[in-house]
């Protein structure tokens, strides 16, 4: 690994990569103009507000070269995920892969922007956000400087597709490196769609995927997007995505962070139309020395707008974790329900896990709950199970899985929901019996 | 350490502190099998002490004094081994344990205690018509089994399924620790029944009591007065009842037995 500080390797990166990079001059134009700000004002630091927990030195470890692809036939086969139907799209080291993706439904199209950047790179430069200069739009800067692939999805107004859209990201590197992905999926008025996203590894090699993500909702449009961060043990993942919602539209997320070396991931939400309501699900798992970092903020800005954000983090060995989630409610935002509880298991004494919940509230006309914990395991409950005859590790085991039991519960995919129960349960015998005799 | 033949639990000149204050000061107990003994007390003589430092319970300093369960040193031996050797605690205040339901602690306690012993494990067949036919005798609802343990359980609840959870596990050596405060008289003689049903020549059980009430329907053997952190007063059931009619003030003052 180089010793050269991370901007030069990326600005030597860059001066490789972006002469190859489809887009004609506008985009080479945005992508230099992204590089220079970035290069001005560096990536997050432990000073920035937001960014205090998170192991720069770590992230800032991994090689800024372009991750080269494995070639689609030499991957090893992922195992399948447990749904009856879905559709596939696969982005491989950041580039749509056909040979992994299965043709859309009606009233879902998807996009390779590496094709739209080559055939209309006006129309990428309106589709794509370009990021701003504050520090939690830094590293959609550092993808917007590498633009060159990624995925659009859409679903058409009023479509509800039958089968959930399985987006995986399947890191293929055999040698260390960064991949940098764009995507952007679009909601029309009253679509509906199950998205089941999916990170994932084939290589061991040490590679950084950064991805920069939008999400549009459209009136009414409801979307329920369960995220699985699986990576392997060497990858690391910074993501940053901005959602927007319209009037009466509805979003579920379910995200549970059980892989990688390091995560960081950045969700920026406002809730812009009147009624808009987004529910926040997470359970995130860390041991031997893995991270993750979490920081969401949702923005009320209209009237009867809600929130519930419910995360939960387990750390083992020394694992270590950060949820940091602020919601802003707007003086616009009257009526606005929100509710944000993070609860955090520390199951080594060498685990570290930090719980911000913050909430910023500028109208009387609300109702607002927040609070966070920071725990180890409760004495008397171990010690009724050990009294039943439960040995210590049984105990905490099970005490382990009524901590994120309910969580993954409201998972609203059966199939997917009996796998991550099979997950968090693993170290139990009887798992059948877990939810209770049939 | 060799107990004598049909020696349940020797404890003696037993001293225990927690947080810095003593609460048993030279406690000493013998129960052989096939015995029911009643521990009667004022509040805060140090019942709930002893059988938690019986169970294991964390947060308890053995000071000084020996148990013997069974011959063998009880302080060698974990709170899971006590389990499992058939040591079983009522818990005055059982503990909620949500996400983890009712009937899945069951089958693993059960199974715990089977495979120690050599036992081969039940499989799911055999272990619900085997809990079934305990919930029946208990007059619980088989809904219960799919609930959080003990999560939002009536009082009365609570303390039925810990005696589910006795009759299932059979031990050698019961410990109930005021499990008759605060059951209604049909609770108090279904839970009654219970300790009757486990009442034999093999097992012995200790029952914790502030009131008389309980022993009208399981009859002690023996009954002791625990005050200040020791024994004060040992006898029959009579003991029981002079009790209930005089207060524990008289002993207080009285020499100890």
């Amino acid at each position: 690994m180089s010793a050269a500080p991370l901007l030069e390797r990326i600005a030597a990166a860059h001066a490789r990569v972006a002469p190859r990079l489809a887009g004609g001059p506008s985009w080479e134009r945005r992508r230099r103009n992204a590089l220079e700000r970035l290069l001005v004002r560096g990536l997050p630091q432990r000073r920035d507000e937001n960014w205090k927990y998170l192991d720069h030195a770590r992230l800032g470890a991994y090689s800024a070269e372009p991750a080269a692809a494995a070639a689609a036939t030499d991957l090893p086969a992922l195992p399948p995920l447990p749904l009856a139907s879905m559709r596939r799209v696969t982005l491989q080291d950041g580039r749509l892969e056909p040979a992994l993706c299965d043709a859309p439904e009606d009233g879902v199209e998807v996009e390779d922007i590496a094709g739209l950047l080559a055939g209309d790179p006006a129309a990428a430069l309106g589709f794509l956000r370009a990021p701003g200069d504050d520090a939690d739009d830094r590293y959609a800067l550092l993808a917007d400087a590498f633009t060159g692939s990624g995925a659009l999805i859409r679903v058409a107004a009023g479509a509800a597709p039958a089968a959930p859209v399985c987006l995986t990201h399947l890191a293929t590197a055999a040698a260390p490196g960064t991949h940098h992905a764009r995507l952007s999926i679009e909601l029309g008025p009253g679509a509906t769609l199950v998205l089941v996203e999916r990170f994932a590894t084939a290589g061991a090699a040490a590679v950084l995927g950064n991805l920069a993500a939008e999400l549009s909702l459209g009136r009414g449009a409801s979307l329920v997007h369960v995220r699985l961060h699986q990576q392997g043990a060497a990858a690391a993942q910074v993501e940053t995505w901005v959602a927007h919602q319209e009037a009466g539209s509805r979003y579920e997320q379910h995200v549970f962070a059980t892989g990688g070396s390091i995560l960081r991931s950045n969700l920026r939400l406002a809730l812009a139309g009147e009624a808009a309501a987004c529910r926040l699900l997470g359970l995130f798992a860390v041991e031997d020395e893995r991270q993750v970092d979490l920081y969401t903020r949702v923005t009320h800005e209209a009237p009867a707008t809600r929130t519930e954000q419910e995360y939960r983090g387990i750390a083992r060995d020394r694992g270590r974790g950060a949820f940091n989630g602020r919601i802003v409610v707007e003086a616009a935002a009257r009526g606005a329900d929100a509710s944000q509880s993070s609860r955090n298991l520390l199951l080594s004494p060498l685990a570290e896990i930090n719980a911000r919940p913050q909430l910023e509230i500028h109208v009387d006309d609300v109702r607002c709950r927040h609070g966070a914990t920071v725990g180890s395991l409760d004495e008397a409950q171990l010690f009724y199970l050990r009294s039943r005859g439960l040995d210590a590790a049984a105990a905490t085991a099970l005490l382990t899985w009524a901590f994120c039991a309910d969580l993954i519960g409201r998972l609203p995919l059966p199939e997917l929901r009996a796998a991550m129960q099979a997950r968090f349960a693993a170290a139990l015998p009887d798992r059948a019996l877990l939810a209770g005799p049939a | 350490m060799n107990a004598p033949a049909g020696m349940i639990l020797q404890v003696r000149d037993l001293c225990v502190q927690a947080g810095g204050r003593r609460i048993l000061d030279g406690l000493s107990l013998e129960v052989r099998a096939g015995e029911v003994h009643a521990i009667m007390g004022p509040n805060g003589s140090g019942k709930s002490t002893l059988t938690g430092v019986l169970a294991g319970r964390p947060g308890l300093e053995v000071v000084s004094g020996s148990v013997s369960y069974l011959g063998r040193d009880l302080w060698a031996m974990p709170p899971e081994e006590r389990a499992r050797e058939g040591l079983f605690l009522a818990f005055q205040y059982p503990v909620e344990i949500p996400g983890v339901n009712n009937v899945y602690l069951l089958k693993a306690a059960l199974n715990a205690q089977r495979r120690h012993r050599g036992l081969p494990e039940l499989d799911a067949f055999e272990f619900l018509n085997l809990v079934r036919g305990k919930l029946a005798a208990m007059q619980m609802d088989e809904g219960l089994l799919n609930r959080g343990v003990n999560e939002g359980f009536s009082g009365g609840e609570k303390k039925r399924n810990e005696i589910l959870q006795m009759s299932l596990l059979e031990p050698t050596l019961a410990l109930l620790d005021e499990t008759d405060s605060g059951l209604d008289i049909d609770a108090l003689k279904v839970v009654a029944a219970g300790v009757n049903a486990l009442r034999g020549p093999g097992r012995a059980i200790v029952l914790v009591t502030h009131y008389q009430r309980l022993l009208e329907h399981v009859v002690p053997d023996r009954v002791h007065v625990l005050a200040g952190g020791r024994m004060v007063r040992s006898g029959g059931r009579e003991l029981a009842l002079e009790l209930e009619r005089r207060g524990y003030d008289w002993l207080r003052t009285g020499t100890a037995a």
